[in-house]
């Protein structure tokens, strides 16, 4: 069973994206701040990373560097999902090393797992 | 006499008498002739004196011209020395005057919060203000008479020197980050008198304040964005789950309300992007990442994306483009579907069922010139030059669909415009509008 992180800090989101993979066969840990998600992005060995940006503490992009910058983890594909849609953050998000971005409110969360399966 | 008449003879006495005659007459001969002598004399004498005295008044009336020529000149020397001071007066009035401008030039210069540096017509800096030494933190006797290549060696003034050196007398309002907390706008002015340039002013506009202002507001639109994006992330993954039955089977009724509900909630999600290309709009700094490509491309993506739109709403949908290869265009591939889109929402949402949009892609050698036409409701005469304008809609519009942003076409406008193409339109209320825009053809 493929395991997705879910780093996000609204329950309701996290609930409604877990839901949808539960569903869909994937297994899925998950955090609600950036310092739980790298500590679960160590012990959990996940097989990707939803990551959103905005979050207490860590932010997202601080994480997404701390996890592209050691090589035991920088393997892990990171979708960032988040509500920043700015060409900056975009640019930014991607630079650090994201495999993908996605603005919540432009998905569904089936178009969401569609991209998650192009990756895996 | 008595004494001889009484002792001589007759004859004596006559001849004595003739001989006194003779001798009184000798006498009296000799008697006029110094009288004649002495009158001759004396009349040389008077003649003499009046002469002398002749001289006398002459001199005495010389001596009264001279004096009197003496005191005209002097009064004329007094004339001239007073029309003398009077210059004078003038001319130190003249000068305080110079000077009080020269220092009221020089306190406007020194006190102006822009920096200015001055460079003459061989491109050494002559001047430069107190606030120019603040910039770049460097005192003015190290910059005054450098060169721009000496100048450009100094890392301080290294950026305007080589923006100055690049672009010559062009420069208006250019933005050049000096170093951090320290964002100028940089402006040339060539000052000339007649024909010649004499000197280049360099002004140094500090926008630190207004740029730190421009990230914060950029900050918090950005996090306003999200906020309010995240909780209609919820309702359009609730309302899909539901839709697809995911959370169990719902009636055909409840489908119909929540499909409405979901496509307001995609509208709020529309307007929030509308909101946030209308911020970058204003600050300017809307477009990124420019390709080069045949526009057709981009517009094939777009058409395709409304074919539905054009099934659901039975208004027929053509795409006309001219048979000829159409040259690159030079665009923002995001913003340009943006403008796209904006055209052709509008073009189906005020076009009744049964009618007809039409988008035809055509060029000339300079531009590239799409069009968007429908047989919509078009746009009254009255409100047609407010078409472009923020948060305009027009009141015929208003009444058949409640919702919209008023800021699809402001938005397409600037896109269009900020890649150098025009947009315009042709509208009759009633029969409908064609909406044009061009795209400069890129080279």
């Amino acid at each position: 069973m493929k395991k997705i992180l879910i780093i996000e800090d609204d329950k309701f989101l996290r609930e409604l994206i877990a839901r949808k993979l539960e569903k869909e066969g994937y297994e899925t840990p998950q955090a609600v701040d950036g310092e739980e998600g790298f500590k679960k992005v160590v012990s959990e060995k996940p097989d990707l990373v939803l990551l959103d940006l905005i979050l207490p503490g860590i932010d997202g992009f601080e994480l997404l560097s701390k996890i592209k910058n050691d090589d035991q983890l920088s393997r892990i594909p990171v979708i960032i999902l988040s509500n920043l849609g700015q060409r900056e953050d975009v640019d930014k998000g991607l630079s650090l090393g994201a495999i993908d971005y996605l603005i919540k409110a432009h998905f569904t969360p089936a178009e969401i797992i569609e991209k998650v399966k192009k990756v895996l | 006499m008595n004494k001889v008449q009484r002792t001589a003879s007759p004859l004596a006495k006559r001849n004595a008498g003739v001989k006194e005659i003779k001798r009184l007459r000798n006498t009296l001969r000799v008697r006029d002739l110094e009288l004649a002598e002495l009158k001759k004399k004396h009349a040389i004498d008077l003649q003499e004196l009046d002469k002398v005295a002749k001289m006398l008044v002459q001199r005495d009336l010389e001596r009264s011209q001279i004096t009197e020529k003496r005191e005209d000149e002097l009064k004329q020397l007094k004339e001239s020395r007073a029309a003398l001071l009077n210059i004078l007066e003038d001319a130190q009035a003249a000068r305080k005057f110079v000077q009080e401008e020269k220092e009221k030039i020089s306190a406007i210069i020194a006190n102006l919060s822009d920096g200015l540096l001055l460079f003459d017509a061989q491109d050494r800096l002559s001047m430069v203000n107190p606030q120019t030494e603040k910039i770049f933190a460097v005192k003015e006797q190290d910059l005054i008479g450098k060169t721009i290549p000496q100048l450009a060696a100094f890392p301080a003034t290294r950026p305007v020197v080589i923006l100055v050196k690049n672009e010559g007398e062009k420069i208006f309002r250019k933005e050049i980050k000096l170093r951090e907390k320290m964002t100028l706008e940089v402006t040339t002015v060539p000052l000339t008198i007649g024909k010649n340039q004499l000197w280049t002013l360099v002004v140094l506009h500090d926008v630190t304040r207004e740029k730190l202002i421009e990230e914060m507001k950029t900050e918090f639109v950005s996090l306003s964005a999200h906020q309010l994006r995240t909780p209609l992330s919820a309702i359009k993954w609730t309302l899909r789950l539901l839709l697809d039955g995911e959370l169990g089977n719902i009636t055909q009724e409840q489908r119909g309300f929540l499909e409405k509900t979901y496509q307001s909630n995609e509208r709020m999600i529309a307007l929030i992007n509308d909101l946030l290309n209308v911020t970058r709009i204003e600050e300017g700094r809307y477009l990124s990442r420019r390709v080069l490509i045949e526009l057709e491309q981009i517009l094939q993506i777009v058409v395709n994306s409304y074919k539905e739109e054009s099934k659901r709403t039975n208004i027929g949908f053509k795409l006309e483009v001219s048979k000829e290869p159409l040259p690159k265009v030079l665009v923002d591939l995001e913003k340009i579907q943006v403008a796209m889109q904006n055209l052709l929402d509008n073009a189906f949402r005020y076009t009744r069922a049964g009618g007809q949009v039409t988008v035809s892609l055509k060029s000339d050698k300079k531009e590239v010139e799409l069009s968007v036409k429908d047989s919509g409701v078009g746009i009254p005469k009255d409100q047609q030059e407010k078409v472009f304008s923020k948060f305009f809609r027009a009141a015929n519009a208003v009444r058949i669909e409640a919702e919209g942003s008023g800021l699809g076409l402001f938005i397409a406008k600037n896109i269009v415009e900020s890649h150098g193409g025009r947009i315009w339109f042709e509208s009759e209320e009633g029969k409908g509008s064609t909406f044009y825009f061009t795209l400069p053809v890129a080279g």
